[in-house]
């Protein structure tokens, strides 16, 4: 679902070139789930955004669904986010001016793919079922990020990118948030690609890899962190 | 895509007042800029209408002599074999109390090419029913209302005046308005004429010379109302293209704060897979969505606003000009598409700057609003070498325009205002934005008021456009008032200086040598002031820089330089001093010209011009210069005996000045008594009156416009306030749980706009004296021939510093009163929620 091969990104900064990553591999199968961690300013959300096609690489090639990111136009970019992908953002970016239920069916919609059944189950799981009407600015952090998450899955992406889902919850909340997340994500068949620094949100997941200088390094089993589950 | 741009649209849901004030923008602008255009596009209409009437080329026979030709005249010279054709002019009241006017033509004598004939015949069933009676009345079907006819039964209707029934009406489209034309016989028996005809035309250069004891006006001499009114319509047409800028200042204003606020909900569509091409086509689609709605609303604004305006438009354009415009509006299809054209280009401008910016912004950095703020940084370098650039463009503008002849340039004079003001707009921001950097350092040892002006400097960038459309509407505005101010004091002094009769009487023309002389042995009269009046052509100048040909027709006054009028009439420039000059006059020596000519011709005192006269040329000296307000043509003014003498001038009318303790009403009487009553004798008061009431109604119209204009501008003001409401509360949150009081922050908000306006407005007052001089100095000069002295006005100035805090006062009233009544709870549960 999801290849990354010898992928290297650098930013220009005042300071000179900052490699952020440097020749890294990673394979994603299809309904796979994989945490990546790492320290801040490691470069995990870089790599979230290429696998988004919202950022190119250097070097390298990203294939998502096997079609490489860099050989696409910015406008096939975005039909392939909107078609394939589903992106769950730490800050949630919901859009104020919509309604819970128009911003939850708003990516289904753009892509034409809104199965009405699929969404009343997802407002029926997500507990928004009578905050329908009301606003993003109306909910609590936990309603906004279930909103979130019911957005990026209402087109039952193939594959779902989530940037620090729990990072903005207390700590219960979180786990409520990230359960609901990894049932839904396996209801829709959908893989799953989480940045994170939390080890305990990590540990639920399939695979977890640590990005360290621009590397990936697979987690060995004894330090894999325990579900908190 | 449709979903897509509904979320777009959502924003306005949830933010009404932002579409209102974009809609509001667009309306004003539209709707002023429309109005104005109609009100030119059907007064050109009525202009073309007249000229193809009149400048089809009739060249005009009338008597030397100033009295009536007759029928026998026209007889004797048809006899002759001479071309010509008959013509009756009168005028006739109309149900509703305006004046109509009556042509009589006979369309067998006149040339055929004719507007007359055209509007008399098509066809010879058509002719006969013209020729014969009941004859016919060629009439427009914008005169129809002024008849009190229904469209729809005008054919052949045969309205009912005082003086009569009218002839069967025949609709004429070509007809200028107010305008009746009919065969000869039934105009004379309508105007209760007999024999009297008004002049007789004849084919362009047909005529040589004219016969003997009458005077040949050649077509080509008659000015035109189109070119008289041009630079009227082009004063119009600059106010409104103002009034649009600062329209769309607030368009742009508030498209700017719409995408502000939506940069998160961009970045998001665009992480849920809208690409950035499909994302600035939607918002170039809304902006073209806004604009038809806006646009639309504001063409019908504007054609009301026209049909409002018109008819004070069509009084003074007939009072000032003499130009006969329809006071119903008559649009062309053009005008509609042109409306639309304009309102949604400005639209395109002023959005084009916030596509361009949403396209270069990267989806990854989109929802940072700290993006767009860094942006504003190289923004206001940008404006400061912008505005240097233009000010360098208007230095050079200036700089041709000083070496042009005086009264040339008028567009370039625009073109020199235009630049001004645009380069002031420009260098606001980066001067306030200096400024409050330098106040912040001053007052840094008082915290709160530091704040207060780091927050401010965090507002300019949204605040920048609506302070630039207040600087171009207070400066326009003072500008305007000065230049309308001082040229009301300049013509009532001129009034007063011209006036000095205190009767005028227009005897008729075959009575005006015994009317003076029974007058000057009336007990009640202390001087008696004859004019007279002729045309000449203008044929060579003879000034220090050598000779000319110019080949002009000058209108020739004559006046009585005596003790009356000697003292007061008003002289702007003399060769050796007034004495010297009103001697040279007063002997024949010489002439005075007027100010038009003068700086039409460049000609100065102790120049030399040769006037063409029935004896052949005559070349006089220029003693004198003087002003002639109101008049659009060039004149020379000679001695009115000269005047009769030299150039055969027909008699015009007498200047009666009382003797102390006279017994007016036994004057009165007397005159009465010799059939020289209400109609033929004038109050010096009533033409006082008249004059000044034609100058107010000259005004109205730009000094409405002006201050629509002031209105546009504090409304860009509100629309900027009202839009960053929400996020100003959210940035004093954090005050008020410091322990700042609500109330203190409401005042320091007040404040805030208050001072900065104020500053705006301070800055206002040298540019709208700088735009006052340019409007009285190149302006007024290349468009009404005139100069007329600059005054600023000290209570002008301190209107447009009241005016200027009062708009930011009112303007941030709302926002602050929101405040006020603002929880002090749900502020900080605001400033959380972000």
């Amino acid at each position: 679902m999801l290849e990354f091969r010898q992928v290297h990104k650098t930013y220009a900064t005042p300071q000179g070139p900052l490699t952020v990553l440097a020749g890294v591999d990673l394979r994603l199968g299809s309904g796979e789930s994989l945490a990546l961690m790492g320290e801040s300013g490691s470069g995990k959300s870089t790599l979230l955004h290429l696998a988004a096609g919202l950022d190119l690489p250097d070097a390298g090639e990203v294939l998502v669904a096997g079609r490489s990111i860099s050989a696409l136009d910015e406008p096939a970019r975005a039909r392939l986010r909107r078609d394939t992908l589903g992106l769950v953002f730490q800050q949630f970016h919901l859009v104020p001016s919509l309604s819970v239920l128009d911003n939850l069916r708003l990516q289904a919609r753009l892509g034409g793919r809104e199965r009405a059944e699929w969404t009343a189950h997802l407002v029926q799981r997500l507990g928004l079922s009578d905050l329908e009407r009301r606003y993003p600015e109306q909910l609590s952090g936990g309603q906004q990020q279930r909103l979130a998450i019911g957005r990026a899955l209402a087109p039952r992406p193939a594959l779902l990118l989530a940037d620090e889902p729990t990072g903005n919850l207390d700590e219960t909340t979180a786990g409520e948030v990230l359960e609901l997340l990894l049932d839904l994500v396996r209801e829709a068949g959908s893989a799953l690609l989480m940045v994170t620094h939390s080890p305990q949100v990590a540990a639920p997941l399939d695979r977890c890899l640590r990005l360290t200088h621009g590397r990936l390094d697979p987690l060995a089993t004894d330090d894999r962190p325990t579900s908190h589950r | 895509m449709l979903t897509a741009l509904a979320t777009l649209l959502s924003h306005y849901r949830r933010h009404p007042g932002q579409l209102a004030m974009l809609l509001l923008g667009l309306w004003v602008a539209g709707a002023l800029w429309s109005g104005v255009q109609a009100i030119n596009a059907s007064a050109r209409d009525s202009y073309a209408r007249a000229e193809a009437l009149f400048t089809t080329g009739l060249d005009r026979l009338e008597r030397r002599d100033g009295e009536p030709l007759t029928r026998a005249d026209f007889l004797r010279l048809r006899r002759a074999g001479l071309p010509v054709s008959p013509l009756l002019e009168g005028a006739l009241e109309a149900p509703d109390g305006s004046e109509l006017r009556v042509i009589g033509i006979d369309p067998l004598t006149l040339p055929g090419d004719s507007a007359f004939a055209d509007a008399s015949s098509s066809s010879q069933g058509e002719l006969t029913a013209f020729l014969t009676p009941p004859w016919q009345t060629r009439v427009a079907p914008d005169t129809l209302p002024t008849l009190s006819v229904n469209a729809r039964e005008a054919t052949g209707a045969e309205p009912r005046l005082d003086e009569g029934r009218l002839p069967p009406l025949v609709l004429t489209p070509a007809l200028p308005p107010g305008t009746l034309v009919m065969d000869i016989a039934a105009a004379a028996a309508l105007l209760d004429s007999e024999e009297r005809l008004s002049r007789l035309v004849t084919a362009p250069g047909e005529l040589e010379r004219a016969p003997a004891g009458l005077v040949l006006t050649p077509a080509d001499t008659l000015v035109s109302p189109g070119q008289l009114t041009e630079s009227f319509h082009l004063n119009l047409t600059a106010m409104a293209l103002l009034a649009l800028v600062v329209g769309l200042f607030i368009v742009q204003a508030a498209l700017g704060l719409a995408l502000e606020q939506r940069l998160g909900m961009l970045r998001t569509l665009r992480a849920l897979g809208l690409s950035g091409r499909a994302l600035v086509g939607l918002l170039a689609l809304e902006l073209l969505l806004l604009g038809l709605a806006g646009a639309v609303a504001g063409i019908v604004s504007g054609v009301w606003l026209a049909r409002v305006l018109l008819p004070d438009v069509a009084a003074t354009l007939g009072s000032l000009y003499g130009a006969e415009v329809a006071v119903t509006l008559n649009l062309p299809w053009h005008y509609w598409f042109g409306g639309l054209g304009v309102t949604l280009g400005g639209l395109l401008l002023a959005g084009s700057g916030v596509l361009w910016r949403a396209s270069k912004l990267s989806v990854l950095g989109l929802g940072q609003a700290q993006a767009w703020r860094a942006g504003f940084v190289r923004q206001l370098r940008g404006m400061a070498l912008a505005g240097g650039a233009v000010t360098a463009a208007g230095l050079v503008l200036w700089a041709w325009l000083v070496r042009q002849p005086p009264g040339e340039g008028l567009l370039a004079g625009f073109g020199l205002i235009a630049a001004l003001l645009l380069a002031s707009a420009l260098l606001l921001s980066p001067l306030l934005a200096l400024a409050l950097a330098g106040l912040g350092q001053l007052v840094r040892r008082r915290p709160l008021a530091q704040w207060a002006m780091a927050d401010l400097q965090l507002q300019l960038p949204r605040l920048a456009l609506a302070m630039m459309a207040l600087l171009i509407a207070l400066s326009a505005n003072l500008g305007v008032s000065s230049m309308v101010g001082g040229f009301r004091l300049t013509f009532l002094d001129w009034l007063d200086q011209r006036l000095v009769a205190d009767y005028y009487l227009r005897p008729p023309p075959e009575r005006f040598d015994a009317v003076q002389a029974w007058l000057s042995e009336r007990p009640e009269v202390a001087e008696l002031l004859p004019t007279r009046h002729a045309d000449a052509t203008l044929l060579e100048i003879e000034g220090t820089d050598g000779a000319r040909t110019p080949h002009l027709p000058v209108g020739l006054y004559g006046i009585t330089p005596g003790e009356s009028l000697m003292p007061s009439w008003p002289l702007l420039a003399t060769q050796a001093g007034r004495d010297d000059a009103w001697q040279a006059f007063a002997a024949g020596e010489a002439a005075f010209v007027n100010e038009q000519l003068a700086i039409d011709q460049d000609l100065a005192p102790g120049d030399r011009v040769t006037l063409s006269a029935p004896g052949g040329r005559e070349t006089l000296a220029v003693a004198a210069v003087y002003p002639d307000y109101g008049n659009t043509r060039g004149e020379v003014l000679l001695a009115t005996p000269q005047l009769a003498e030299r150039f055969a001038a027909a008699p015009s009318s007498i200047g009666i000045v009382l003797a102390e303790g006279a017994d007016e009403a036994a004057l009165r009487d007397a005159l009465r008594q010799r059939a020289l009553g209400s109609d033929t004798l004038v109050d010096q008061r009533e033409v006082k009156r008249l004059s000044i009431e034609i100058f107010e109604r000259t005004f109205t119209i730009t000094r409405a416009l002006s201050v629509l204009t002031l209105g546009v501008a504090a409304l860009a003001l509100l629309a900027s306030l009202l839009a960053q409401a929400r996020e100003r509360r959210r940035q004093l949150a954090p005050l008020w749980a410091l322990g700042v009081p609500r109330a203190r922050l409401v005042a320091i908000q007040l404040a805030q706009l208050g001072g900065m306006s104020l500053a705006v407005g301070a800055l206002a007052v040298p540019l709208g004296s700088v735009l006052a001089l340019g409007l009285v100095a190149i302006i007024n000069v290349a468009a009404f021939g005139w100069r007329l002295p600059l005054h600023v006005f000290t209570g002008d100035i301190v209107l447009t510093l009241a005016t200027a805090t009062a708009v930011a006062l009112l303007a941030a009233l709302l926002p602050a009163a929101r405040l006020w009544r603002t929880p002090p709870r749900a502020l900080l549960a605001e400033e959380s929620d972000t």
